[in-house]
Order: structure tokens, then sequence, then C-alpha cells
């Protein structure tokens, strides 16, 4: 085995790499969000959403409507969440709208969920995206890898094996 | 060349072509079903005998910010509708919800809440006849008042597929109500 070939390789593994980050960067763009494809963690949403499923987001819409599911995230904390538009508040052509949200399996409103003296989401900042599509549980993947050790190393000790055997 | 990794690429890759392309089947088939069922004129609902009330509240979880006193609107109604024709082989849940409309202050501004939804699991819970129905929520304004302003009453829905885009609309029947006005034990005295 020679340097060339090694190098080879590495440059295999770099376009790889590179070309998932560009896919990613280019939805972002195209869908105006910085995240816009998220698996659901909870099950605030059951038994539309369940964990691990994928949902397609979409951060183009000058405003949303009351029924539209939209994900948001809260200044201070970095988990989004994913909820329902309760009720909507807006000014004349949607200069500025103001939302309440509610998880669909939740009993209550979002307000405890927002930051302190927090009553409403604004629609400009809040918002990640509005849920425009599904897939089921193909996001488990994710949830096992970033919670499961055993999966996480035995999929890095898989990778590892096959390329291993690759090289020869 | 047949290694494990290139094998393995050719197995992905046959996979993702594969389940995009019977994605993509699965979502023009259920679209054209429900143009076929025509669920976005369904014209078999009523929202009748609205009874709205208000009362004052000072509770953060009611809307009130610094003990200021902020109006709170329910509504007592009866329902009737059919939404099983927005149940089909893709159809995993509907959500159907009651939402009022109602102007803002400045010109051009708009409100819209919810009173009351519900998830349909099943097609045969989809008949909805509800009577004397209180609403699920407790409605505050942005402003401190519903200002006894007339609103339009509408029950929407939104199916949740097993798999392909949310699908969004309401029955064509809509219902006008006026916001009722707090009743205050000091106003009845002269």
């Amino acid at each position: 085995m020679n340097v060339r070939q090694q190098l080879q390789q590495l440059l295999t593994l770099a376009y790889v790499f590179t070309s998932a980050f560009i896919l990613w960067k280019t939805l972002s763009i195209i869908t105006n969000s910085h995240s816009p494809i998220v698996v659901v963690l909870s099950g605030s949403m059951e038994p539309a959403f369940q964990r691990g499923d994928i949902l397609f987001l979409w951060n183009r819409d000058d405003h949303a409507k009351v029924g539209d599911i939209v994900v948001y995230e809260i200044k201070g904390k970095s988990i989004p969440i994913v909820h329902r538009v309760l009720r909507e508040h807006h000014s004349k052509d949607f200069a500025k709208q103001l939302l309440l949200t509610k998880g669909d399996n939740n009993p209550v409103d979002d307000l405890g969920l927002y930051a302190k003296k927090q009553m409403y989401l604004n629609q400009k900042t809040d918002l990640v995206g509005t849920v425009k599509a599904y897939l089921p549980k193909l996001g488990y993947v994710t949830i096992l890898i970033s919670e499961n050790v055993y999966f996480k190393f035995g999929l890095l000790g898989l990778m590892c094996l096959s390329s291993l055997f690759s090289n020869e | 060349m047949f290694n494990l990794s290139t094998r393995f690429q050719n197995a992905a890759n046959q996979t993702l072509t594969t389940s995009i392309v019977i994605s993509a089947v699965i979502i023009i088939i259920t679209f054209i079903q429900l143009y076929q069922d025509d669920v976005w004129h369904i014209s078999s609902s009523s929202i009748s005998n609205i009874k709205p009330s208000a009362s004052i509240k000072y509770s953060y979880n009611y809307g009130s910010s610094n003990r200021k006193p902020k109006e709170n609107s329910k509504v007592i109604f009866d329902l009737d509708a059919d939404l099983s024709s927005l149940f089909n082989w893709n159809t995993k849940q509907v959500f159907a919800y009651v939402t009022a409309e109602y102007p803002g202050k400045t010109d051009g501004s708009s409100n819209k809440i919810t009173y009351w939804d519900k998830i349909i699991i099943n097609k045969e819970d989809a008949k909805i006849h509800l009577i004397n129905q209180k609403s699920k929520y407790s409605v505050w304004d942005i402003e401190g008042s519903f200002r006894e302003r007339d609103a339009i009453l509408k029950l929407e829905w939104n199916i949740q597929p097993y798999l392909g885009p949310l699908i969004f609309g309401e029955t064509l029947s809509s219902t006008n109500f006026t916001f009722a006005k707090v009743q205050s034990p000091k106003s009845k005295s002269p």
C-alpha cells in the first residue's frame, strides 16, 4: 500500500463529508431554516408525531396559520419544540405576528415553556420552520446514536472494520 | 471491483431510489383520492346555538401580566359535522378544531383563536355530534378586552398522514357571534 492510495482514500472520505455538508446547507438556504429536517424527541404531539419521526420544515411563509405545526426555539433554551399554533394575532399585512402554541397531547398551552414573562412567540424571530411533510420512524437512528452508547460505538467499530476490509 | 463498501453503497442507493419513488406514488395517490372525495368542500357541518361568556382573570395562566385584569372568553356551542371523508388508507389522524376570527384594533389587523379541538384517530369517531359543548380553552386577546366585537366561528381540520405532506382545510359552514360583555357585580349598582 503506497502513500498515493492512502491520500486517495482520504480524499474520498473528505468528499463524502463535504457533499453531505453542502447538501444540508443548500437545503437550509432553500427552506430558510437553520435545521430544515428535524427528528421528533418528545411525545407532546402524540399520536400525530412519535419519537423518531422525521419532519420536513419550511420557513419562507410570511405568516403562520392557526392549526399549523411549527418548530420554535426559546432564547436561552437550545432544544427546538414542535407544537401546534393555537392562536395568532397579526397586524396589517402580517408585518408583525404573535403566536401561542400548544402540544396536542399536552393538557395546557405553552406559556410555561416560554421564557419568563414571555406571553407569545414572534413569528419572524422565534420560528425554526413550519412542518410541511412527515416520514415515520426513520429518525430513530439519530436518537439511538445520541442516547445509546453501545449503539454509537458499535456503529463506529463497524465503520472502522469496513474501512479496514476495503483497503485490500 | 467487489468489496464490502461498494456493495453497501449500491444497496443503499437502490433502497433510497426505491423508497423515494414509492413515497412519491403514495403522496400522488393520496391527493387524487382526497380530490375525488372533495374534502375541501365538506358542507355537512354546522355550528349553532353559540352562547359566549366572559370573565375577568388576574393569573398569568389566563393571559394576565402584572396582575392586570384580563378578559377571558368561553363559548358553549352545538356542533354537527361528518369528517369521515377525510379518512383514507394514508390518514393517521385528523385534528379538528373550532376557530374564531375577529378584527384587531388597527386597520388590517386580525386575530384567530381556537376554542375547541379534538384528535380523531378512527373513522367511526369522525361523525361529530356535540350539544351544549363547553369550549376547551379559556381564551384571552392581546388587548385587555374583546370589546364585544363580532367574530366568525369555523370548523377546520388537519390530516396527519402516515407518510407525506400535512393537509389542511376548513368546512364550508361558518357562524357569526358577538363576544359577551363581562357581567361585573359593580356595574349593576346605580
